[in-house]
């Protein structure tokens, strides 16, 4: 299967020109099912490499400290630290399953200052989780499950404190909603600019 | 043995296993034939060549306890034992401790608000879980009587992070067990999220690490329960 990444960037090229056309289709078909572990693997992939390349930015602002004292701008490096590992070890196991691990894309995020970071902050570790918890019932191995249960509950703690920091409740329902790869592609799609 | 001396050797019993659980888990890492489960990039990064080797197999992976549940109503009555033990600490001990409890330690009112909302969240996850098993034609897993052993507001936010800790690694260790059922999979997903999200607030509250790791490590059922057992009085 190709790239994901550049399914969703041919939608959201689509959609922008209000001509739905094959990507949007096949994007919708992925919806459904993915086609094999390495499938979900590489949809994960996409989402780290553009959290990654997002808290790159993250040294651009200031950010002082959290509600309790702590240093933020320590803590945002940490959570980028956390993508960049995301990003190797998927690239890895995508690798060594004998799949073709998907590459950065380019992205613009619109951040102008340090609140809207953090805004987008929020945004991306929630669309992520929503996203793995989406995806991963089409994994078919249990020790892969496994694996992205790891990954999953570190962005579920990583979007706990960004919604602090947003002054909004770091546990808003009692139950995760999960998101198809439509509905993530609706909330996050829109920062993919161009391919890698 | 008076209160201080039950809450002290609560704690250590709790040391003892977070201990014992780190022990545990990197010698199982180490002596399974192509390292799998265990946490940490390492270890998920040999998850592919092992697959691709065909050394991949849950008989493998667990050689260390065989099959620990019967089927999906097994899992899920080990997710409502858990929530039974978190509902009942949350619906306890904030009414035995009142917002003073908290604002007295120097935190907001608000931080008393945020744990009484995590504690709607457990209790709807007791319910939920009884209903499926229900529904499912199990027998749910009733609550039981617990004894936390702490002794005052500090000590109950201490237990408090260690029992999220624990239901997100349980969560993260059983999700394999229902790979059989999409949805119900896709459920325990759903509350999984929520307890990591708990524990990140814990974990700040107690003046650590909301996310100490890029991998939030599984633990095995055995290990789990070896963690509540002490709790459970009946």
């Amino acid at each position: 299967m190709r790239s994901y990444d550049t399914l969703i960037l041919n939608a959201v090229k689509e959609q922008r020109a209000g001509s739905p056309g094959a990507a949007t289709a096949r994007l919708a078909a992925a919806q459904t099912a993915f086609t094999s572990d390495i499938d979900v693997l590489n949809y994960a992939l996409t989402l780290e490499h553009l959290e990654a390349a997002f808290y790159a930015l993250g040294p651009n602002y200031q950010f002082g400290q959290d509600p309790f004292g702590n240093d933020i701008d320590a803590w945002l490096t940490a959570v980028g630290e956390h993508e960049n590992a995301h990003v190797t070890t998927l690239t890895d196991v995508i690798t060594q399953l004998g799949g073709e691990p998907v590459a950065a894309a380019q992205y613009d995020f619109g951040v102008t200052d340090a609140a809207t970071f953090l805004a987008t902050a929020a945004t991306l570790e929630n669309v992520g989780v929503a996203a793995y918890d989406g995806a991963g019932q089409f994994l078919t191995n249990p020790d892969l499950l496994t694996a992205a249960g790891s990954i999953v509950a570190v962005e579920a703690r990583h979007a706990a404190y960004l919604n602090l920091l947003n002054g909004t409740i770091p546990f808003p329902a009692a139950f995760e909603t999960p998101m198809t790869p439509d509905e993530v592609l609706a909330a996050a799609g829109g920062f993919i600019v161009s391919e890698g | 043995m008076n209160i201080t001396e039950r809450q002290q050797s609560y704690e250590a019993m709790l040391q003892r296993a977070v201990e014992q659980r780190l022990t545990s888990v990197n010698r199982r890492t180490l002596l399974r034939n192509g390292a799998i489960l265990g946490g940490g990039a390492l270890a998920f990064g040999t998850v592919g060549r092992a697959i691709a080797q065909g050394d991949s197999t849950p008989a493998a992976s667990n050689a260390v306890e065989e099959a620990p549940f019967g089927g999906p109503v097994d899992v899920l009555n080990y997710a409502l034992t858990l929530e039974h033990i978190e509902s009942s600490f949350y619906r306890d001990g904030l009414a035995a401790i009142g917002a003073e409890g908290i604002t007295g330690l120097g935190f907001q009112q608000g931080v008393f608000d945020y744990l009484t909302e995590i504690g709607a969240h457990e209790a709807a996850h007791v319910t939920t879980l009884t209903d499926v098993i229900t529904q499912l034609g199990g027998t749910p897993v009733a609550e039981a009587t617990y004894d936390f052993g702490y002794t005052d507001a500090a000590g109950f936010l201490a237990v408090a992070l260690a029992l999220e800790d624990t239901g997100v690694a349980a969560y993260g260790g059983a999700a394999q067990y229902l790979i059989e059922s999409d949805d119900l999979l896709t459920a325990a997903l759903t509350i999984h999220g929520v307890e990591a999200r708990h524990a990140s607030y814990l974990a700040l509250l107690n003046a650590g690490n909301p996310f100490p790791e890029a991998f939030n490590a599984p633990l095995t059922p055995a290990e789990v329960l070896e963690i509540a057992t002490p709790f459970i009085q009946q």
